[in-house]
């Protein structure tokens, strides 16, 4: 009997939903239908959740979300955890990429990894209480909880830092509150002299509750949130999580609605690459590229308040389509991106001409394919280490198989290669701007909304400019949100973050975090 | 988005209601090194008055759970369109080279505690603006779990820039009002 006879034994029962299959397996098979997918058929682990069904059938379920280059189909892997045994069988050890999936399924619905090689808290800090689980139905904080939560003196959990002994070895604590406008987070630098040994960092300082605040809103007024998410990758959030609602009700969007959508999301991509190798410069000191970076991207802000009404492009989306015919004001953005496409390319000469700019970059923060694989990073940080993956090439959606573009890959991995993966990139959405603008579309800007089914759940997705974006939904018999998982990109590119500072000076920690670019808000949810 | 940028009138209210409504001390829990009595004592109008009064503002920025909008638009100030340095106004690395605090965010329940520290980290007397919808009432998160609704529950506010995230013009502009409402002169 061949090894794909003996897994399809273990599957139980299948459900196939457009392009998502559901693989339902027992338990104690869990593992090993996961780790075949992964080891085997060297599918890419996209995301993996819990979800409370005690309501439906008494057990909690575990999703885990693969698909394989080149095929456009999700292998769904569902397994059921009754409360009474709330143990499953760690993914981690053979799939890396799972480590902090499960220890966020552990935190949020006190379903245990066994197995785990790193079993502590992911997202809740030392003061909060022990048994609590936001994500379980029917929980909610006493306001003493909640409130000693907030005052931090209480060590419920103490957090143990890892500890690097040896020699000449110190520690730098740095954080939650940094010294650029940047967000909180804390890290743990183990030094020796200059030299970054090890870092560890601390995040989740600005969770907010997302998932769970998803759930007392109706599935319409989500949008907004999903918005508020993560500030510069609202329009992605927001198409990902109406994709997800929309796919689940079956609503099918008008071709002129796809076309704003992927006209949106290719600006947004170019404000925020642009943005981020001005942003580089600043990490290097060459002030005057990092203030012509700014002035690009402000044009670009500016553009978006005029063609979308917001300089974060919200509120264009809604469940069924858009509110706003971006379209009509083709003019505007054709003579604009023209005027940013000459700044642009003025920029990237003098930046590639500045040998002291450039010498910072080049072999700065490396991270290796293997790592990277390991980890299961995505976006630019996945292109610019060798692999090639890019959502709107794997799993085309809107209009993005209309469109002629190669996803960028770049080999070595380091600080240089992540910024020219941008640099091609923002030429490539130039290029799609304009060819999305030569045609013209049909339809409404948005059909009516569909009543939402009761029980029924679906997946939505696009590329964002940091890497992929996933929304997963299902409803409850009301057809009101049972549960909206979010996985923004930033949350599988921060582990990679302390291997490819690994041998660095601190002094290049910034410009190492500014070629990454994560978000800190979109991570801790 | 919406409402008139904060007029005169409305800041001035805002301040005198945070002034009279406010607790003479921000309550600490036990075990934190803090005399209640001093370095967290609320000060008065007039002091802070004095703070402002040679018309140079040093901002520190504390995002307390923000989605990283208004930060965006806090960043675009200092570049050379908006160029907020030619107002006297600019962003200080360190709470203890600031006058004001400029929070965002709903303010999470995790970095409740690290807001708390950074405000007695700042010298006395301190001005603290809360800028953006979240910071005002927790905005789209208010109610959830892990925020705590606002800057005002945590420390002292003295002033409130609307906006989903303001525009840079707008915290330009909110700033000024509130300078010159507080110093009465118009610079």
């Amino acid at each position: 009997m061949n090894m794909i006879e003996r897994i399809l034994r273990k599957v139980v029962g299948t459900r196939e939903y457009l392009n998502e299959l559901y693989l339902e397996v027992r338990k104690d098979d869990f593992k090993e239908v996961c780790v075949f997918l992964s080891k085997e058929k060297h599918a890419f682990l996209r995301l993996m959740f819990a979800s409370d069904e005690r309501e439906v059938d008494g057990a909690f379920r575990i999703y885990s979300v693969f698909s394989v280059s080149g095929v456009d189909r999700f292998f769904i892997v569902v397994t059921p955890v009754r409360e009474d045994d709330p143990a499953f069988s760690s993914i981690t050890p053979d799939i890396p990429a799972a480590h902090w999936y499960e220890r966020e399924i552990q935190d949020m619905f006190g379903l245990t990894p066994k197995g785990h090689p790193d079993p502590r808290r992911l997202i809740f800090h030392d003061s909060f209480p022990v048994h609590a689980h936001p994500l379980r139905k029917g929980w909610n904080g006493t306001e003493t909880e909640l409130r000693q939560w907030g005052e931090g003196t209480v060590r419920n959990v103490p957090h143990e830092f890892m500890e690097i002994e040896g020699e000449g070895i110190c520690e730098i604590p740095v954080g939650p509150v940094h010294a650029g406008i940047i967000e909180p987070g804390h890290f743990r630098f183990s030094v020796v002299g200059e030299t970054i040994f090890f870092l560890e960092p601390r995040l989740f300082y600005t969770h907010k509750g997302t998932e769970k605040h998803f759930e007392s809103m109706s599935f319409l007024d989500g949008v907004r949130l999903a918005e508020r998410v993560s500030g510069t990758s609202s329009f992605s959030h927001s198409s990902a999580y109406c994709m997800a609602v929309e796919r689940m009700a079956g609503m099918e969007i008008t071709e002129k609605a796809m076309a704003v959508r992927t006209l949106l999301l290719e600006i947004e991509r170019l404000y925020n690459h642009i943005g981020d190798i001005g942003n580089m410069c600043a990490g290097t000191g060459l002030a005057v590229g990092y203030a012509k970076g700014a002035v690009i991207k402000e044009n670009l802000m500016q553009l978006n308040e005029r063609i979308a009404g917001n300089r974060y492009l919200r509120g264009v989306n809604c469940i069924g389509g858009i509110t706003r015919d971006v379209l009509s004001q083709a003019d505007d953005l054709l003579h604009t991106t023209d005027a940013i496409t000459r700044d642009y390319k003025a920029l990237m000469k003098l930046l590639l001409g500045t040998v002291s700019h450039v010498e910072r970059l080049e072999n700065a923060g490396r991270l290796s394919r293997d790592i990277a694989m390991k980890l299961g990073v995505t976006g630019i940080t996945a292109r610019a280490s060798g692999i090639n993956d890019d959502m709107r090439k794997a799993h085309p959606h809107l209009l993005f198989d209309r469109l002629d573009f190669e996803p960028h890959t770049m080999v070595r991995g380091d600080v240089f290669s992540r910024m020219m993966v941008r640099a091609a990139e923002t030429e490539c959405s130039l290029a799609m701007i304009n060819e999305l603008l030569e045609k013209s579309y049909q339809g409404e800007l948005a059909v009516e909304a569909a009543d939402l089914p009761a029980h029924s759940s679906a997946l939505g997705y696009t590329e964002s400019p940091r890497g992929s974006v996933f929304y997963w939904v299902k409803s409850d018999k009301d057809g009101k949100p049972l549960r909206v998982k979010l996985r923004s990109p930033s949350y599988c590119n921060w582990p990679a973050v302390p291997f490819a500072v690994h041998g660095n000076i601190v002094p290049d920690f910034p410009l190492c975090n500014k070629s990454f670019n994560l978000s800190y808000s979109g991570c801790d949810m | 988005m919406g409402e008139s940028p904060s007029g005169g009138a409305t800041v001035i209210k805002e301040i005198f209601k945070n002034i009279t409504m406010k607790k003479s001390t921000i309550p600490f829990p036990d075990g934190v090194p803090v005399s209640p009595g001093e370095s967290a004592k609320i000060v008065s109008l007039r002091e802070k008055v004095d703070a402002v009064f040679g018309r140079s503002l040093r901002i520190r920025q504390v995002d307390a759970g923000s989605c990283n909008a208004c930060e965006w638009e806090c960043t675009a100030l200092i570049n050379p369109v908006y160029d907020i340095q030619r107002f006297g106004i600019d962003f200080v690395a360190s709470p203890r080279h600031a006058d004001a605090l400029l929070v965002t965010g709903p303010v999470s329940r995790q970095m409740e505690f690290a807001l708390k520290k950074t405000y007695l980290a700042t010298p006395e007397p301190r001005l603290v603006i809360a800028c953006g919808d979240c910071a005002f009432d927790g905005g789209i998160y208010k109610g959830s779990y892990a925020v705590t609704n606002g800057v005002a529950e945590v420390i002292p506010v003295d002033c409130y820039i609307p906006g989903c995230p303001p525009a840079p013009m707008r915290i330009i502009q909110g700033i000024r009002e509130f300078m010159k409402n507080i110093t009465g002169t118009n610079k």
